[in-house]
């Protein structure tokens, strides 16, 4: 077998991560290859002078936090989608109630009425204007991180 | 947490149960951070992110198969958020040259080294260090932080990363050679 194909067993040999049997084949290897045996050195070496280093950890305090900062804005997201939906019923209703009450009746002035035509129509302008930025941003960035 | 536990606890999720997300977060934060750091480099961007993945991980719980097992789906929602992460700051980076000069000065992983006795020395080959973490492709980078710098086992990384022990070998053969090479390009001895 090629030096390729040890290669990366002299990874599993160094960390004492292969079976026996693998081991073995890696010992006979390196018996008749001094590449490999070189290369195994330099390894050893770099584990050598990175034994004791850790990659540094937050503070202890950044784990008590963790879940939760998490469990906080779950909650809070479920909080959003409630109070959207009831401003979304009430909404509806509320237009319903204007149309049937004060658009409808020719009692009422015309400018009222005219007045209160286009504060629908704007109303309704940016209620489609949000949903529509809002269902495209999840569609194109649905792993986007939300702002906090 | 076995996987029986954690299989049930998913349940649960499904079913909208956040306290039993808790359980799952409890167990994997630590390793989330440890990809996020090999991806972004940065402490503070890898706990923000980690824990983005995991809202976005409830999120979506009714999309995972619970039959298998969960770090390796959670891992390719983390994934893309680092990347996502990592392309906006590039963009941010060309916007200002001055600003990417000065960070390919100073960006390093921060490594520590436990009960330090040279002081200054091994101090300064801490530093190279990082710095030479900070240079591998972020595959390399992962893998080296779970093993050789978290002494994680292979069985332990292949289960997280949902790759044979195979993979983690010839990975970590490679990641450790660029990390020789960069610390040789330094002129760090050893
Ligand atoms: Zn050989």
């Amino acid at each position: 077998m090629s030096c390729d194909t040890f290669k990366p067993l002299l990874m599993g040999y160094l960390d004492e991560e292969l079976t026996a049997l693998e081991a073995v084949r890696v010992e006979q290897h390196l018996e008749e290859c001094h590449d490999c045996t070189a290369e195994l050195d330099d390894f050893r070496k770099l584990k050598e002078v990175t034994r004791n280093m850790r990659v540094v950890m937050p503070d202890d305090k950044y784990w008590d936090e963790y879940w939760s900062n998490i469990y906080n804005r779950l909650e809070r997201k479920a909080g959003w989608i409630l109070l959207s939906l009831g401003s979304i019923i009430l909404s509806a209703y509320g237009l319903y109630w204007v149309i049937a009450e004060v658009f409808l009746d020719k009692n009422v002035h015309p400018v009222i009425r005219i007045g209160v035509l286009t504060l629908i129509v704007g109303f309704c302008t940016l209620l489609v204007s949000v949903l529509r930025e809002r269902f495209f941003l999840s569609k194109s960035d649905k792993y986007e991180r939300i702002k906090r | 947490m076995n996987p029986i536990e954690e299989g049930s606890a998913i349940e649960r999720c499904k079913n909208g149960d956040r306290e039993a997300f808790g359980l799952i977060v409890q167990k994997y934060m630590k390793p989330a951070y440890y990809v996020a750091l090999g991806y972004v480099g940065r402490p503070d961007d890898a706990l923000d992110i980690s824990q983005d993945a995991f809202i976005n991980a409830f999120r979506h719980i009714k999309r995972f198969d619970s039959s298998k097992s969960f770090f390796p789906w959670f891992y390719s929602i983390l994934k893309n958020l680092c990347l996502n992460h990592l392309s906006r700051s590039r963009r941010r980076k060309e916007d200002s040259i001055d600003q990417m000069v000065e960070e390919e000065g100073q960006s390093r992983i921060p490594v520590e080294t436990v009960n330090p006795e040279q002081g200054a020395v091994q101090r300064d080959i801490e530093v190279r260090i990082g710095k030479a973490l900070q240079r591998l492709r972020p595959k390399e980078r992962e893998i080296i932080i779970l093993q050789h710098f978290q002494d994680y086992s292979y069985q332990e990384i292949a289960d997280l990363l949902g790759i044979p022990i195979g993979t983690v070998m010839s990975r970590l053969y490679s990641a450790r050679r660029e990390l020789r090479r960069e610390l040789e390009r330094m002129g760090v001895r050893y």
